[in-house]
């Protein structure tokens, strides 16, 4: 996307200025984005998004900068007018000076997709989600459907004044359906929205026939549904998308973003045991075609499958460059960005519990009452606390061991890790869901998962 | 190519195509310092912006947008452009009709000051934190601004543009007196820098946050709620989803078919006004060039008009209100500026639960059904007067239902930014479902 020279020039620039390191991020990134209602075509929307992202470290001091504007005059001034903010301009750093040899390395295509983003007919797609809308019309009540499908191609450029070089492609597709049923009692929605690290393959891969139905089916279940009770009972949390309970509990508070400043409750615990035995946990940017895969990170570095508790103990945390440098844990290829706009920092990639050997009817076994949080939305944590909290999309009353009757607007709440010490039996059926996580450098993709699992008591709130 | 050189090569390839057309352009400059350890540990400086077209052809809507202003760039974007509008199998899109709108400057020389009051600024606020001794880590205190230019023009004639802008100072902090800890933040923003007072912002996120220190779970139960200003216009937030009319056109809102109905108690009132001085969300016109004006949604209690577009007015035979809503990479929709319920005569203590701050609406609120269940932290009162903290609990209900029971609205009005400018005065609720313990 860039001449070496140009970025050559920029990084030494940058250097001569005293910076001790310098990284350039370039990026250049078409979506599609298509919403249909009610078999009509709502907005179509096609983007090029197009900017390069400087950063400079001196010490553990971090300068940015960011434009839309990659000429080499630009460019130079942006690099001059950071280091002019940092009062270096007129010194001259001799570890600046010399050329840079690059070590250039590119994607391999591990998550390259079989469908390109300009194949296919435009039909192809608006055929594809007329599919899922027909399927999600599974009774009269279902007066609405929206989908919606998002079409990533990014390309990335990542170089540094360390000689890295290294060029990332990431295609990623995602389609969500939402039913919206109605009748005398109210309004209620079902929401399912399958995403992967590839092309339109994706309706292959999760049949629009399949995930209509089912977003169907979940807003008649939360139609005749009666307000979820309010108290503090055994839960039983359903697999996929559930593990978003982990994400807000526990990885969040394992990225040195807030680690390093302590400010996190799980800061300086690493071998210490930090949930029951039944727990392990791993993030894995490496998984073929996860949504939230990709061969480097936002950094330059080749992601990695990182264990971050086994068996109930802390065994890394997710590490950045600066999270690295603050912390001396090693980097474990978890620098990501929204876009060229955020700086990167430490995030989760493919987060996910992994199988335990509980069989699933166990786990509701000796349930006097509780919940059945089959499917969840998503969740926030305040790390400095470690209260938590996610909410339930679809939701069932278990009663002596049985699946009864279902409730809706069920949010479960905790504080702290210890809650996650309640976690008391995990299932081994395993699967992972898509979603999209916020933070410090803007929202990026990830996927959370899990398999079904028993936490003994949490608050759950609701209106009964 | 400079923007408004986009702007124009856009609208004359428009013609040539002879499809309508409508140009939207915003630029911003950014400044974003953080300061740590009493160092600044993060400078950020920025521009960047875009252009994003809506073109209409035979009724028919087509969106596309670039980051890259290069001729290739921009044919590639009318030409994606066309191609999605074609997708539409109905019409009935058009680009209204313009006029000259102007040229405004809401910023004036707000953001100018010095680089180092800014920088001291952000150290202000962690220093004033680290000085009490409750506070135990200052995960982050910054000051951010941002200057934004719009440009706007279509082939139907539309055709100005305004500059605004904002400083913002927050904090965020975590506070312990030997038990467990509590984390909050605290913000303020405003067009002047000169308004900031980041030693009050850090003053007031201590005073915040420590009251809280020593929470006890609550009871699960009913209780009358008090709603600090702050939380309530989190609800503001999601309940403004209900008042638009493209939500009300797709089905997708409670208060469909409900104008001239009573939809609240009668101490509501909820006003838009982008016109507000010194709003943070002011502007001259909306997305589709329509001026600005003043619009009241609820009156005393009854549902007085949805927020409209040009597209989502014609379609109910209504006047468009001005709150088309756009930004360069996104498609048309309606919005609001400065959203607001109008502050009452007072709230008065007596039993019950103050809730001081919401979290995870984005999952615990459905602004479609209506339903929430919300994690909150608050203070309970007994007595008419605050007893002790309260943690680990949720408060839930439905909005419409929660509208209909605000028993008191408190008299001053306090704003937060959550895409929009949202203003609420403290609010009671007669009553409402607490789970906990």
């Amino acid at each position: 996307m860039l001449s070496e020279t140009l970025v050559s020039d920029v990084l030494r620039r940058a250097r001569l200025g005293g910076a001790d390191f310098a990284e350039l991020y370039v990026e250049r990134w078409k979506r599609r984005n298509l919403r249909m209602l009610s078999g009509e075509v709502k907005e179509a929307t096609s983007g090029l998004e197009y900017g390069a992202g400087l950063r400079l470290f001196y010490g553990t001091e971090v300068v940015y900068a960011y434009t839309n504007d990659l000429s080499p005059e630009s460019l130079l001034e942006v690099t001059e007018t950071l280091v002019k903010l940092k009062g270096q301009a007129g010194q001259v750093d001799s570890r600046g000076e010399g050329g840079l040899d690059f070590r250039k390395q590119a994607a391999r295509g591990l998550h390259a997709p079989e469908v390109p983003l300009s194949a296919r007919d435009r039909r192809y797609r608006v055929e594809r989600l007329l599919e899922a809308e027909a399927a999600a019309r599974v009774a009269p009540e279902v007066k609405q459907v929206q989908t919606q499908l998002l079409e990533w191609d990014q390309e990335v450029l990542v170089a540094t004044s360390e000689g890295k070089w290294v060029e990332d492609r990431r295609v990623r597709t995602r389609y969500v359906v939402t039913a919206i049923a109605q009748n005398e009692t109210g309004m209620q929605t079902g929401t399912f929205g399958p995403g992967l690290s590839v092309g339109l393959e994706l309706f292959d891969r999760y049949p629009p026939s399949e995930i209509g139905r089912k977003a169907g089916e979940q807003a008649m279940t939360n139609l005749r549904a009666k307000p979820a009770p309010a108290g503090t009972m055994p839960v039983v949390i359903g697999n996929a998308f559930g593990g978003v309970i982990f994400h807000e509990a526990l990885g969040h508070l394992l990225e040195t973003t807030s680690v390093a400043k302590k400010a996190s409750v799980l800061s300086d615990k690493l071998g210490e045991k930090v949930a029951s035995d039944c727990v392990t946990y791993i993030d894995d940017g490496t998984t073929p075609h996860g949504w939230g895969s990709s061969e480097f990170d936002d950094e330059g570095m080749e992601t990695a499958r990182t264990v971050l508790i086994e068996n109930g103990v802390l065994k890394s945390y997710m590490v950045d460059k600066m999270g690295a440098m603050k912390t001396g844990y090693a980097p474990t290829g978890s620098g990501r960005r929204q876009d060229y706009t955020y700086a990167p920092t430490s995030r989760m990639r493919n987060t996910f519990i992994a199988p335990g050997d509980t069989p699933i009817e166990k786990l509701f076994e000796g349930i006097e009452y509780g919940l059945y949080a089959k499917d969840m939305g998503g969740g926030q944590v305040k790390p400095g606390s470690g209260e938590y909290n996610f909410g339930v999309k679809e939701a069932y009353i278990i009663r002596n061991g049985r699946i009864e009757e279902p409730v809706r607007g069920a949010m479960l709440v905790g504080k702290g890790p210890d809650s996650i010490a309640k976690i008391v039996a995990v299932s081994s059926d395993l699967e992972t869901s898509p979603g999209m996580c916020g933070s410090l450098s803007g929202s990026i993709p990830t996927e959370v998962g899990q398999p079904h699992l028993l936490i003994s008591e949490i608050v759950v709130g609701g209106q009964a | 190519m400079n923007f408004e050189e986009a702007k124009d090569y856009l609208l004359k390839k428009a013609r040539q195509m002879g499809i309508d057309a409508e140009v939207l352009a915003a630029e911003s400059r950014e400044l974003s310092l953080s300061a740590f350890g009493g160092q600044l540990e993060e400078i950020t400086q920025a521009t960047q912006g875009g252009i994003g077209v809506r073109v209409v052809v035979e009724g028919k809507v087509g969106y596309a947008y670039t980051e890259e202003k290069t001729p290739e760039a921009l044919d590639w974007v009318m030409q994606e452009a066309h191609e999605n509008a074609l997708l539409q199998s109905s019409g009935g899109g058009f680009i209204p009709v313009g006029s000259a709108l102007g040229r405004h400057d809401l910023l004036g020389e707000g953001l100018s000051a010095p680089l180092e009051q800014k920088q001291a600024a952000a150290l202000t606020v962690e220093a004033t934190l680290r000085q009490d001794a409750r506070v135990k880590q200052v995960p982050r205190t910054s000051y951010q601004e941002q200057e934004i230019q719009v440009v706007l023009g279509s082939t139907q004639g539309a055709s100005g543009g305004y500059r605004t802008g904002v400083s913002v100072v927050m904090g965020m902090a975590i506070l312990s007196d030997g038990g467990a800890p509590k984390q909050s933040w605290n913000v303020d923003f405003s067009r002047e820098f000169h308004a900031l007072e980041p030693g009050k912002t850090a003053l007031d996120l201590i005073h915040d946050t420590a009251r809280l220190l020593g929470a006890r779970p609550l009871k699960t139960g009913k209780y009358r709620a008090y709603f600090e200003p702050k939380a309530f216009a989190q609800l503001l937030g999601v309940i403004s989803f209900m008042f638009s009319a493209k939500n009300v056109l797709e089905g997708k809102s409670l208060l469909a078919g409900k104008v001239g109905e009573r939809v609240a108690s009668d101490l509501v009132t909820v006003v838009d006004d982008p016109t507000l001085p010194g709003g943070i969300a002011s502007r001259p016109f909306d997305a589709e060039g329509t001026p600005s004006r003043r619009l009241t949604l609820i009156e005393k209690g009854v549902l007085k008009s949805f927020a409209h577009n040009s597209e989502t007015a014609r379609q109910m035979g209504v006047e468009p209100t001005g709150n088309a809503q756009r930004s360069y990479k996104g498609v048309l929709g309606v919005g609001h500026s400065n959203l607001f319920l109008e502050p009452g005569s007072g709230v008065k203590l007596q039993e019950g639960v103050i809730v001081t701050e919401m979290m995870g609406l984005h999952a615990g609120a459905n602004p479609i059904s209506g339903d929430f269940s919300l994690q909150a932290l608050g203070l309970k009162v007994e007595g008419g007067e605050v007893a002790y903290a309260v943690e680990n609990f949720t408060v839930a209900g439905n909005l419409l239902s929660l509208l209909q029971s605000i028993s008191a609205v408190g008299e001053g009005l306090e704003w937060e930014y959550w895409g929009m400018a949202l203003g609420a005065p403290m609010v009671e609720v007669a009553e409402l479902s607490f789970a906990g313990a």
